[in-house]
């Protein structure tokens, strides 16, 4: 079928291995294409990135959600498989329904009953035929229709004039990061149902809830909220509730007036996809494919990391941007056996697939402060610098920053140069750009959350100025100084 | 380490002026097969330093028949670039190690990765 058709939309990347081959074994009883909404969780900041990579993959345009670190856009089913080429997403669910401005009554109790009655009133044909087509189950388990009497829908749709003000501050006023990730279906684990096969002999559908809640307005957690929506999914579907081993992920998504509920598509986060030899300061692969389209490498751009760690950002620069050449570099021994170890990870996973493992990068062990390179030889600079949380320190970074730009800099073209840096430790880094004489420009920042941190990432440009090496520079002042005193001295 | 990258490195010994290129004396080298893009090599050699790059290729006993000066034209060159290709991205040092030209350090090369760091009183 035309699922099968070019996965040349990324130009010559990589596509990730799709957790199911595309619908051929699917019983696609109506043979019909629909149309769903995915959703996709994003490292925040990076939203307008994943967008634009949605719109060059996919051909939609995705809407950028107000809870941060969300994007949505529709797709048909014919084209599922395209979702899976996606490398700035961390995880994907499809649509059951969205509400905007939910109403939420007054008590608790009066709250989760409604979720309940929500369960066997929403639209889940469309999704579960998605997460069907994804790839679990081969034959869908049939769902009851409600026998259940005349349930209000709850008010969804703008009612507009009464809700005014809906908080947009989020940051401070937040009541919570995502709770109840875990734990949430604790009492549905001990489900009293029994297996419950009905009569096509398929397998027993094992699922579970995750439900994550912000805001706070809201009577009710997470877990309560996860516990009762899920019970009422159960009852409908007669499906069996797993923790651990479940075939199906619902996905309760409430912040603040905003409900989603999704089905997951993704397993795992796709974010640790490159790496399997992991130091302590890993990033994530999502993050650094948008620190990367940040910088939009050209054919035989020279990629330098000077602070590689385990190799995350030139790693994923030379699966995703492979018309580049990538050098990573880093002082720690157990850093560079590291980088190497993924390297050559990646190109047995390629050999073995088929294709030719040889990637576009180069291991190197040196210190950045006095890098072995040409002077102007470098185009792009990308890296990730110590915040001196995890690694190094605040007081070491006073000393590192100003010296490791200076560097780069160095190494760096002058006009045509660029540099995408990342840093928590904002002040220190702003005040080293200011003090290097006009070498580096900031043209652009992008805020993100790095394991629970408030970072920045720095796009610079490398201005024409020419790099003076210090002595140089005071020679020339020296010359000059003597030359004046000797025209004063003759007149 | 690829050629590529050898093209860029530079001896940083203090006091040392004309620390490029670096020597090259491998033990063990492997040929890999990379993708040939002839666009990355075209663009890739006029930042390449040409007599660097023929004169590593000698050493490693890989020059083949690559040309002491860059031809006209070659852009078009199909059969040019492929053998630029190869010894850019596809010949790498596995072992060995690279030797300043003037101070005569030797920075041991294992695993493909060049240690360029140097002690304390050499920087």
């Amino acid at each position: 079928m035309s699922s099968q058709e070019d996965e040349s939309a990324g130009g010559g990347s990589e596509p990730a291995e799709p957790s199911s081959s595309p619908s051929t074994e699917i019983g696609t009883t109506s043979g019909d294409i629909i149309t769903v909404t995915i959703g996709a969780t994003v490292p925040t900041g990076f939203e307008h990135t994943a967008a634009e990579e949605i719109k060059e993959k996919i051909g939609v345009d995705a809407r950028i959600s107000k809870d941060r670190g969300r994007v949505f856009f529709p797709i048909t089913t014919d084209k599922l498989f395209q979702v899976h080429l996606l490398r700035s997403v961390d995880n994907l669910f499809v649509v059951v329904e969205e509400y905007h401005h939910y109403q939420f009554k007054e008590s608790k109790e009066e709250t989760l009953m409604e979720l309940q009655q929500l369960a066997s009133t929403l639209p889940w044909t469309n999704a579960l035929e998605v997460w069907k087509q994804n790839g679990t189950l081969k034959k869908k388990k049939g769902h009851r229709r409600g026998g259940n009497t005349a349930k209000s829908k709850p008010n969804c749709e703008g009612v507009g004039g009464s809700m005014a003000s809906t908080e947009q501050q989020e940051l401070p006023q937040e009541n919570s990061a995502p709770e109840g990730w875990a734990g949430d279906t604790q009492a549905m684990e001990t489900s009293t149902q029994d297996s419950d096969e009905t009569g096509h002999g398929s397998k027993l559908i094992k699922f579970r809830v995750t439900c994550n809640r912000a805001g706070d307005k809201h009577s009710f957690s997470s877990n309560e909220a996860a516990r009762d929506f899920g019970g009422a999914v159960q009852e409908f579907f007669q499906w069996k509730a797993d923790m651990t081993k479940f075939d199906i992920e619902v996905l309760l998504n409430i912040h603040n007036e905003e409900v989603v509920i999704g089905i997951a598509l993704t397993e795992e986060s796709l974010h640790r996809r490159n790496i399997s030899h992991f130091g302590p300061t890993t990033l994530r692969s999502t993050l650094c494919y948008g620190m990367l389209r940040l910088c939009k490498p050209q054919a035989s751009d020279i990629i330098l990391d000077p602070m590689c760690g385990t190799g995350a950002i030139p790693l994923e620069g030379a699966i995703e941007f492979n018309h580049s050449f990538y050098v990573a570099g880093d002082n720690n021994d157990m850093a560079v056996n590291r980088t190497v170890n993924n390297i050559c990870h990646i190109q047995k996973r390629r050999a073995d697939k088929g294709s030719m493992s040889g990637l576009p990068i180069d291991t190197v062990q040196w210190d950045l402060c006095s890098l072995p390179i040409r002077t102007s030889s470098v185009d792009i600079i990308i890296t990730d610098m110590p915040f001196g949380k995890r690694m190094g320190s605040r007081k070491k970074n006073w000393d590192l920053y100003p010296s490791c730009l200076r560097e780069m800099a160095r190494v760096c073209r002058p006009g045509s140069g660029k540099a995408v840096l990342l840093t928590q430790d904002k002040k220190c880094f702003s005040k080293a750009i200011s003090r290097m004489g006009g070498l580096w420009r900031k043209q652009h920042t992008v805020w993100v959350n790095v394991g629970g941190l408030h970072a920045g990432v720095y796009l610079l440009k490398r201005t024409g100025a020419v790099f003076v090496k210090l002595e140089d520079a005071f020679c020339v002042c020296l010359q000059f100084t003597s030359e004046l005193i000797l025209n004063w001295l003759q007149i | 380490m690829k050629l590529l990258t050898h093209n860029m490195l530079t001896s940083h010994v203090k006091g040392v002026t004309k620390g490029y290129p670096l020597l090259i004396k491998a033990t063990e080298v492997k040929v890999n097969e990379v993708e040939f893009n002839p666009q990355f090599v075209s663009r890739m050699i006029p930042k390449l330093e040409w007599s660097a790059l023929v004169q590593a290729a000698e050493e490693l006993g890989h020059r083949q028949d690559l040309p002491g000066e860059l031809v006209a034209d070659y852009e078009t060159n199909e059969e040019f670039l492929k053998k630029v290709h190869r010894i850019l991205l596809e010949v790498e040092v596995l072992e060995g190690c690279l030797q300043c030209p003037e101070s005569g350090r030797e920075f041991p090369i294992s695993r493909g990765i060049p240690n360029m760091l140097l002690n304390e009183d050499e920087a």
